[in-house]
């Protein structure tokens, strides 16, 4: 009898200890899974108050048996006063302890027979769910109810608890249903203007989400086991979304009109109205929710996008130029990509990009590049051409771009080479263009090496365009910088010209012809003096050696070796006994000896010297063969230069001549007037070069003579007469440009040396070929003679030295075939 | 020379034959040779057939002295000296083509032009036609006009319309005023493998000479 007792007890404290026990289950239903430690803890909660620390021991032991605990609370049923949710708390006490302890052995059976076997009241279940379907319609009626949530979560968990969730659920699916048709029903037919519709379905869509977290809320329990226990059943959450889709999708214009709507809406904003984009948010995450933000949404979204850009993107090729084109784009792509973040699903960003790239970009590559890439080119507008790498970047369209600029600078190199008039700026507008080309790729296609290459090998096809030329035109400009005069050019200055001159000699295939007008010049400028800086000219050798190797400099290195020799071998001659016993005064003389193969050869000039000058010759000679035996030395008179002092009546001056004018110019020392003839006997100077000497002489700037009658050419009958009333600024005056001066049979005779030299290499490399290969045949030795060559050359030029060689018996066309050629040793 | 020539003019058609026939019949041939002997002497002058005997020869034969048919004569004899023959030359030569008489002679030299119909006996003619014609010592170029009236000779009666084209170039150009054993070997190469006038399988990255290439060039040119 002791335990009803201490039953009661155990029954006083467990009404006493709903509310806490509650507070306890609401937080182990939230882990429903919840595991033992969870449970453990929960009886340690419990276990504040004292005295019920036993009982509920003993309280565990009595009720363990399942089946006990539906029976054990029915004794209280009994008792009027205790409300159904009351009830509920030792079932949920049970609950808790069901799962935390083992099932044990049941001695307590006995003792509660002696009360009648409790039921449930015959209308509980319609009772409880009346009550709840007041509550739910209240929910959708935005109406207060009566019932306070907390026993509205009680009877559901008490359906539950008497195992009738699946009909519970079913009640509030076929609530829930009519609710949702009509609400959606109610949309049909809703106001025509598209934001006010889209407004109504947000609210609508508000709406339902709010009551049907109500009603989760109210039927959490139905969750947690129903739903949880039964396959293929819904959350009530899903419930309603699910009959939400369902409606809208059978109320199709609903949802045809509010995805219209919404496309609308972002067309507007890309037509630059603001549009409300919180409401657009709303809608979208309501497609997302759904699960139809894909199928309903995404997809007539591209199509449109697509639509609209492909039109944006004709109208506005035609109508604006290209950079103002690419910044639309840019803005465009910019604007899509924020459209994303703030309300378009993020899975959107892809694809929609990629629409309207393509549809802005990919199908207008070839119009852009050509409407607007030369202008952007020659404009220089590195931004405006970053731009568009950048964009053609996105869409794989820089072989385009690289293609483009191939033929551009093509295009425009053509120009700057061919023009034969513009020859006298070709190197410096080459450098020009180079150097923007330069700054292009660094500041605009981010120094794609692709884009190095192609302008590498673009440059190299133009300035080959010309066979020999250029060439020769960059060892003049190299010439002109290296020259005595440049003045305002600092020494970084013109290291830095001379790098960029090397960047151009690079592509030079015809390097010979470079090497042999660069010598040509260099000699001038080593023997007249005009060198700008000898620290200059070695750093240009040195560039050369690193370039093309010692092999190609190996001469001009010889020039500067002459050169320094030279001036040891004159200072050792004003020493010697020779020079100071011998030699005529009032005269100073200073040599080159130059060694022959270093320099360049030069047609001997006979010329009829001055008997002091021969003088000085012949001593000179002497000493030097003394000095060194065995050797043999040549004048090159051409080459001399002297400073002569004149005495005109208004003044004496210093004359800087060559030798040739100082030859004439004696001539004036024993005779006022000289006829064209007399002067030609007794210097006995070939008849070209005399008219040259005496027409800079007579005609030019500088008039130290007179010619009569006065003109610019010399005539076989002209004559000279010293020129009493010469004046000039300066003290020393210089006349002796005319040696500086390149003349055409210079070049030209320059030039043939030049392909005299190739056709010799041509013939020995075809040699060496064959005496390797003994047999070949003819596409086979062209082919390995391109390798070999290092200029340019034409098939037919090989082909001449072929059949050369054959006719020389060094080849032999096979007998049997005639494609293969045979060596003759 | 290049000694191209020699070893051609040291590879008789058939040596064997030729020897094989003279022992069997060692005494008619001794006969034979005589009557050659005695051909040859009617038209020798101081041991040797020149110019002059050429003319007379020529006469008997009834032909002219520039038909080509003494030139095959020539190419027969393997005549080293343009305008001679030498009495080696002579016995040797009509021995090979068993001719003993004048009349014999006439039958032979008309068969000669169907002989040379064959390709490889065309070519030996053809470039034993050139360097027959180099008189002087150390001579490896014909001049165009003597060149014009080979091909003429040579070559037109089987190639007539490449010979009359050719020939139109040759005179026309001024790159060339003589040309060299090559280019006249590579003529008949050229008449005999590309398909005229249309010049289809004409390629100028083989190996022809670089006067066919300017002569297909001039041609198309004027197409």
């Amino acid at each position: 009898m002791s335990l009803p007792n201490k039953r009661t007890i155990s029954n006083t404290s467990n009404t006493n200890h709903t509310s806490s026990m509650k507070k306890a289950n609401n937080t182990s239903n939230t882990n429903h899974t919840s595991s033992m430690k969870k449970a453990k803890s929960q009886t340690v909660a419990c276990s504040v108050d004292s005295a019920k620390n036993g009982l509920h021991h003993d309280f565990n032991n009595t009720n363990n048996p399942d089946n006990d605990v539906v029976f054990d609370p029915s004794s209280l049923s009994l008792d009027e006063d205790l409300k159904t949710d009351d009830s509920r708390a030792p079932a949920a006490a049970n609950l808790g302890r069901k799962k935390a302890q083992p099932p044990q052995p049941a001695k307590k059976l006995v003792i509660k027979l002696v009360k009648g076997k409790p039921t449930l009241p015959s209308n509980f279940e319609e009772d409880t769910w009346a009550k709840l379907k007041s509550a739910i319609k209240a929910i959708f009626l935005k109406q207060p109810d009566s019932c306070d949530l907390e026993k509205l979560y009680q009877a559901v968990n008490d359906l539950c608890l008497h195992k009738m969730g699946g009909n519970l659920y079913q009640r509030i699916e076929k609530e829930c249903e009519a609710h949702i048709s009509a609400a959606l029903q109610s949309l049909v037919g809703q106001s025509p203007d598209l934001v006010v519709f889209l407004s109504l379905v947000e609210r609508c869509w508000q709406d339902l989400c709010d009551q049907m977290l109500m009603i989760r809320g109210i039927a959490l329990y139905l969750d947690r086991t129903y739903v949880k226990q039964t396959p293929n059943v819904r959350s009530l959450w899903d419930m309603g979304l699910q009959l939400f889709r369902k409606y809208l999708s059978s109320y199709s214009e609903v949802e045809h009109k509010t995805v219209t709507g919404l496309l609308r809406m972002i067309e507007r904003e890309r037509l630059g109205e603001a549009v409300d984009r919180t409401l657009l948010n709303h809608l979208l995450k309501m497609f997302t929710a759904l699960g139809i933000y894909t199928e309903s949404f995404e997809k007539p979204f591209l199509e449109c996008t697509s639509e609209f850009y492909a039109a944006e993107g004709m109208k506005y090729m035609q109508q604006s130029d290209v950079p103002d084109y690419l910044k639309h784009v840019e803005i465009r792509l910019h604007e899509e990509h924020e459209r994303c973040v703030l309300y378009l699903d993020v899975s959107t960003r892809k694809p929609l990009i990629a629409t309207a790239e393509r549809q802005l970009l990919e199908r207008h590559i070839s119009a852009i590049l050509d409407k607007g890439f030369t202008m952007l080119m020659d404009g220089h507008r590195t931004e405006d051409l970053q731009r568009m790498y950048v964009l053609f970047l996105r869409v794989n369209a820089l072989e385009s771009l690289r293609q483009a600029l191939a033929s551009y600078i093509r295009r425009t190199g053509h120009g700057i080479v061919m023009d034969e008039e513009k020859d006298k700026d070709m190197v410096s507008s080459l450098l020009e263009f180079k150097a923007s080309l330069d700054t292009i790729w660094e500041e605009s296609f981010s120094k794609n090496e692709a884009f190095c290459n192609t302008i590498k090998d673009a440059f190299e096809h133009l300035i080959n365009l010309r066979q020999n030329r250029p060439a020769e035109l960059i060892a003049k400009f190299l010439d002109e910088k290296l020259r005595a005069g440049n003045k305002g050019t600092s020494e970084e200055e013109l290291e830095g010209t001379l790098d960029k001159v090397l960047v151009l000699f690079r592509f030079i295939q015809g390097k010979d012809v470079f090497e042999a007008f660069y010598k040509k010049d260099l000699a001038k400028r080593l023997l007249l003096g005009k060198s700008a800086s000898i620290d200059a000219e070695k750093s240009m050798i040195s560039k050369l050696k690193t370039e093309c190797g010692s092999q190609f400099t190996n001469k001009l290195e010889g020039m500067f070796k002459d050169i320094e020799l030279s001036k040891e071998i004159n200072e050792s001659f004003k020493q010697s006994s020779q020079a100071r016993t011998k030699l005529p005064s009032g005269i100073e003389m200073s040599v080159h000896v130059l060694t022959t193969g270093y320099w360049p050869t030069y047609p001997p000039m006979d010329v009829r010297l001055p008997h002091e000058l021969n003088v000085y010759q012949d001593i000179f000679k002497e000493f030097y063969l003394s000095k060194y035996s065995g050797r043999r030395l040549m004048w090159q008179n051409s080459l001399g230069h002297c400073v002569l002092k004149a005495e005109f009546p208004k003044g004496k001056k210093e004359l800087a001549v060559s030798l040739f004018q100082t030859v004439v110019l004696m001539l004036f020392n024993d005779a006022q007037k000289l006829s064209f003839q007399d002067i030609r006997d007794s210097t006995g100077i070939e008849e070209k070069e005399l008219r040259r000497t005496l027409q800079s002489l007579a005609c030019g700037k500088v008039r130290v003579l007179q010619k009569l009658p006065k003109g610019r050419e010399v005539e076989d009958d002209d004559s000279f007469v010293f020129n009493e009333g010469f004046t000039a600024p300066l003290y020393r005056i210089k006349v002796n440009a005319i040696q500086m001066k390149e003349t055409v049979e210079e070049n030209t005779s320059t030039t043939e040396r030049v392909f005299q030299d190739r056709q010799y290499q041509v013939d020995a490399a075809i040699v060496r070929i064959m005496k390797t290969r003994k047999v070949l045949s003819h596409t086979l030795l062209i082919t390995e003679l391109f390798q070999q060559l290092k200029f340019p050359i034409k098939p037919a030029d090989l082909k001449k030295r072929i059949e050369s060689l054959i006719d020389r018996e060094y080849l032999e066309r096979d007998k049997n075939n005639p494609q293969i050629y045979n060596y003759l040793a | 020379m290049p000694r191209s020539c020699k070893r051609k003019s040291s590879a008789p058609p058939s040596p064997s034959r030729v020897k094989s026939f003279s022992d069997s019949r060692s005494v008619k041939a001794k006969t034979k040779d005589g009557e050659r002997i005695d051909l040859f002497n009617k038209y020798a002058n101081n041991g040797i057939i020149d110019p002059d005997g050429i003319m007379v020869l020529c006469k008997d034969l009834e032909m002219e002295h520039t038909d080509v048919r003494i030139l095959l004569l020539a190419w027969k004899l393997k005549a080293a000296k343009l305008g001679y023959f030498t009495q080696d030359e002579w016995q040797k030569g009509l021995k090979t083509c068993k001719v003993d008489s004048l009349r014999s002679l006439k039958k032979a030299v008309s068969e000669l032009g169907k002989e040379v119909k064959e390709p490889s006996q065309l070519e030996d003619f053809h470039s034993f036609a050139f360097r027959y014609h180099l008189t002087e010592e150390k001579q490896k170029c014909i001049d165009i006009e003597t060149i014009c009236e080979l091909l003429n000779l040579v070559l037109r009666s089987q190639f007539c319309l490449q010979v009359d084209s050719l020939i139109e170039y040759l005179k026309v150009q001024s790159d060339y005023k003589v040309i060299n054993l090559d280019q006249w070997v590579n003529f008949l190469r050229f008449c005999r493998e590309i398909s005229f006038p249309d010049l289809q399988n004409y390629d100028e990255a083989q190996a022809w000479p670089l006067i066919l290439d300017s002569f297909v060039e001039w041609l198309r040119e004027k197409q």
